[in-house]
């Protein structure tokens, strides 16, 4: 969904997606995504000389749960925050904190470890989250789609961007609606994230 | 201050010898400490394609050569004279320099001496040491584990390591740590000094196009490979000038 956004919103993002085998970014945006095994030294160097390399752009990188950890250690080992910082980038973590309290510990870890730009909580409605809704700063909520929309959603044949330009024809009307609320969420959030860095950059000098 | 003479030695190839030398000199470069080296590795010395400004290819047989290293320490203005022994030949070295009075002077207190000894993994490396232990007194001497392969070596126990080391009982030990397979290789090819790769600077001075992440690893190496080097009594002693630590 965030890639969608960014590319409603004109924007130019590449995708690093480290699901491997399954990468399913990577079927959902072919041309514009690579697979990478984090794991590996020729992964992390996929995805951070390409970054380094080439500035100027966008880029979404999407880490799997069991790989956060080790991701994020490695960041700070490499000092890529550091680096990024450097040639310009701006650092958004974005964090889904659900119903353990290991994960708002983990993500205040990833906080302190990298200092990213802004570190945004994400509650998902459908898991559950630790987080209550009072809370300073940004926040992302997720809010419940019905299995049956999300069932179309996650098909890569489906574009949530011709969704949201209009093109209605893959759901019922009553799927449409529920799927129209869900996004306005969604989206609304995501639109936050530029005014919110702005802030930040004021706060910070 | 004294000048202070490290040779680097093994009594056999393919430990990594050449590799500490080249961690003590980028060691001492980061720290600002003004080293010359010397590599015995006639004809074709490696150290000198990562350090042609500071290095020199010698024959140590050779008695001009000797003398290059050997006489002209204090006035080399040069506080650290670094030399890379031949592999195989540590033995051979500490004997010609004990022959010619070398020895003698290190306890005489004419300079500091030290001999990294860089050991392989296996536990006949400990013989080696008991070989040369009759030439240590009055030098500093460390042994050098190099695990930069991710080498098992064998396991000293206590006991083990006091029969050992009862020939030597100031020895002090290091180990080398790891480093990525990938970041080794490509620092080899760019034939650069560590500093020189984490600083993504080419050979010729031009900015170079290392990978960020294996530079990321070579600096973690160097910080890891910093804490061994900063508990040698010997390196601490030239870091400090010799004056012992103010204490706080």
């Amino acid at each position: 969904m965030l890639v969608d956004y960014l590319l409603l919103d004109g924007h130019d993002p590449f995708i690093i997606d480290a699901n491997v085998p399954e990468g399913h970014l990577r079927s959902v945006f072919p041309g514009r995504t690579a697979l990478v095994d984090f794991d590996q030294v020729q992964g992390q160097m996929t995805m951070f000389d390409t970054i380094l390399g080439s500035l100027g752009r966008d880029y979404v990188i999407d880490i799997p749960a069991p790989q956060s950890e080790h991701f994020f250690a490695s960041l700070k080992e490499l000092n890529f925050a550091e680096e990024a910082t450097r040639v310009g980038f701006q650092l958004v973590v974005l964090f889904i904190v659900d119903k353990d309290f290991a994960s708002l510990n983990a993500a205040e870890d990833v906080r302190a470890a990298i200092a990213p730009n802004l570190l945004i909580p994400v509650r998902n409605a459908y898991v559950g989250s630790v987080l209550g809704s009072a809370q300073n700063g940004l926040m992302i909520d997720m809010p419940i789609l019905d299995r049956e929309v999300m069932s179309i959603v996650e098909d890569r044949r489906f574009s949530l961007r011709a969704f949201v330009l209009g093109d209605e024809s893959r759901l019922s009307p009553p799927a449409s609606k529920k799927l129209k609320i869900f996004l306005l969420a969604v989206l609304s959030a995501f639109g936050d994230i530029e005014p919110a860095l702005s802030l930040s950059r004021l706060k910070n000098g | 201050m004294k000048p202070t003479l490290i040779l680097v030695g093994a009594d056999k190839g393919g430990v990594g010898k050449t590799t500490v030398s080249r961690a003590l000199l980028d060691f001492f470069a980061r720290k600002n400490v003004l080293t010359r080296a010397f590599d015995t590795e006639n004809p074709r010395g490696t150290l000198k394609r990562f350090y042609p400004a500071i290095s020199e290819i010698i024959d140590l047989g050779n008695v001009a050569h000797q003398m290059k290293v050997l006489d002209t320490m204090e006035t080399a203005n040069v506080p650290v004279t670094v030399v890379d022994l031949k592999a195989g030949n540590m033995s051979y070295a500490l004997d010609m320099f004990d022959r010619i009075g070398v020895l003698e002077a290190a306890r005489a207190g004419v300079f500091n001496l030290g001999l990294f000894h860089v050991i392989g993994p296996s536990i006949a490396s400990l013989d080696e040491i008991a070989e040369i232990a009759k030439y240590m007194p009055g030098v500093n001497y460390v042994v050098a584990r190099n695990f930069i392969n991710e080498t098992n070596f064998f396991e000293w126990d206590a006991a083990t390591q006091r029969k050992y080391f009862a020939a030597i009982p100031k020895a002090q030990e290091i180990a080398v740590p790891k480093l990525n397979e990938m970041a080794y290789e490509q620092v080899d090819l760019a034939g650069v000094t560590f500093k020189d790769f984490i600083d993504n600077q080419a050979a010729d001075g031009s900015p170079g196009k290392f990978s960020f992440v294996l530079r990321g690893y070579v600096r973690k190496w160097c910080s890891e490979i910093d804490e061994q080097f900063a508990h040698v009594k010997l390196v601490q002693d030239l870091l400090t000038g010799g004056r012992a630590p103010q204490v706080q």
